[in-house]
């Protein structure tokens, strides 16, 4: 399918009432959270010896994949990649200043040690995303793509790095077998 | 941080009632960035920025490693029989209530983008309803499904098993761009 052709059949953005807007927002929510536990379960699926439940999970995953796409285009939720790229950096900052800090400081007020963790993993790992989304701005902002370098995440924290991958993650101290890299 | 937890992710934990609430959010907001960021690397792809395109799949990655750590917290990882029930609780609420509430209020706006793409999902939620149902009896009597291929289509996310339909009955894609799984 040519690309245009591609965007044409999909949902385009449109200007919508408030109530429509609220609901696509739920929507979206709705959807993504579908995709990241039908690809956890699909682990989960694979540790139990069920390879084609695995299989079914990560294709329903991608379908609810498109639907969050479809819904983010239609709120016009997705511009140029100079703005998407201000955008991601953005949300990562509100994490990082506001959001995690609060959680956080509640997780340690109830003395809730694995919850202190996932908390405390997530968000050093946006401290990483927030700077290479910075500097990939400037970098599309002056017109050019970000080097070939490969892209590795920590399986465990998400700790991300550009370059090589570490002997130990410095987030969560796994060793460097477990990272992808992109 | 050292101790037994060390280098493993998350565990499921009796949590606060509020530190619930906010892992909760938190597990919302890692989701939406990861498919966020996976929309934008498709655009960096269109504009010709294919590293671009690479970084934000890989920090979508690692946002669906966060989203895994938060659910694991929450204990909302079971095995495989339970997790198809969840799944099919999910697609239920969103055929029977969700869906056809959005799109109530779309069509009395007359917006017809968001109408479009909330038809879209209600439509694939109803295979998804009926392939977790026929799933879980499978998994149930001890049995993994067979190797069918599982095609999606790439603009509305119809989910078949087996060979994909000459056209998409939802929204018309040709048979050949279906994802195969």
């Amino acid at each position: 399918m040519a690309s245009e052709d591609f965007e044409r059949r999909l949902p385009q953005p449109e200007l919508l009432h408030a109530m429509d807007e609220a609901n696509l927002k739920a929507a979206f929510a709705g959807e993504s959270q579908a995709a990241e536990k039908y690809l956890v379960w699909a682990e989960k699926a694979d540790d139990e010896g069920y390879p084609n439940v695995a299989k079914l999970f990560r294709a329903i995953s991608f379908a609810e994949t498109r639907h969050a796409r479809n819904h983010l285009r239609v709120m016009d939720g997705i511009g140029s990649t100079a703005d998407n790229l201000a955008a991601a950096f953005g949300g990562e900052s509100f994490e990082i200043d506001e959001m995690y800090p609060a959680y956080a400081e509640v997780a340690k007020e109830q003395g809730d040690k694995q919850a202190q963790r996932t908390i405390r993993f997530a968000l050093k790992a946006e401290i990483d995303h927030k700077r290479m989304y910075a500097e990939a701005r400037e970098r599309v902002i002056g017109g050019s793509d970000i080097a070939a370098e490969p892209v590795s995440v920590c399986l465990v924290c998400g700790h991300t790095i550009i370059g090589g991958v570490p002997d130990k993650c410095p987030v969560c101290a796994a060793p460097g077998s477990m990272y992808k890299t992109f | 941080m050292t101790g037994p937890f060390q280098n493993t992710p998350p565990k499921p934990e009796k949590l606060g009632a509020m530190t619930e609430s906010f892992i909760k959010d938190a597990l919302a907001g890692e989701s939406q960035a990861s498919q966020k960021y996976l929309a934008f690397a498709a655009q960096a792809d269109r504009e010709g920025f294919p590293n671009v395109g690479r970084l934000f799949r890989a920090v979508a990655y690692a946002e669906s490693m966060h989203a895994r750590n938060h659910l694991s917290v929450l204990g909302a990882i079971g095995d495989t029989i339970a997790n198809l029930g969840t799944g099919h609780g999910g697609e239920t609420f969103e055929i029977d209530e969700m869906y056809p509430a959005y799109r109530a209020v779309a069509k009395l706006q007359d917006n017809k983008e968001a109408d479009t793409s909330c038809r879209y999902a209600l439509r694939a939620e109803e295979d998804h309803q009926k392939i977790y149902a026929a799933t879980r009896d499978t998994v149930k009597a001890g049995r993994d499904l067979d190797a069918t291929p599982i095609r999606v289509c790439p603009i509305c996310g119809h989910t078949v098993v087996g060979d994909a339909p000459d056209e998409c009955p939802v929204c018309g894609t040709v048979a050949q761009f279906f994802t195969a799984f």
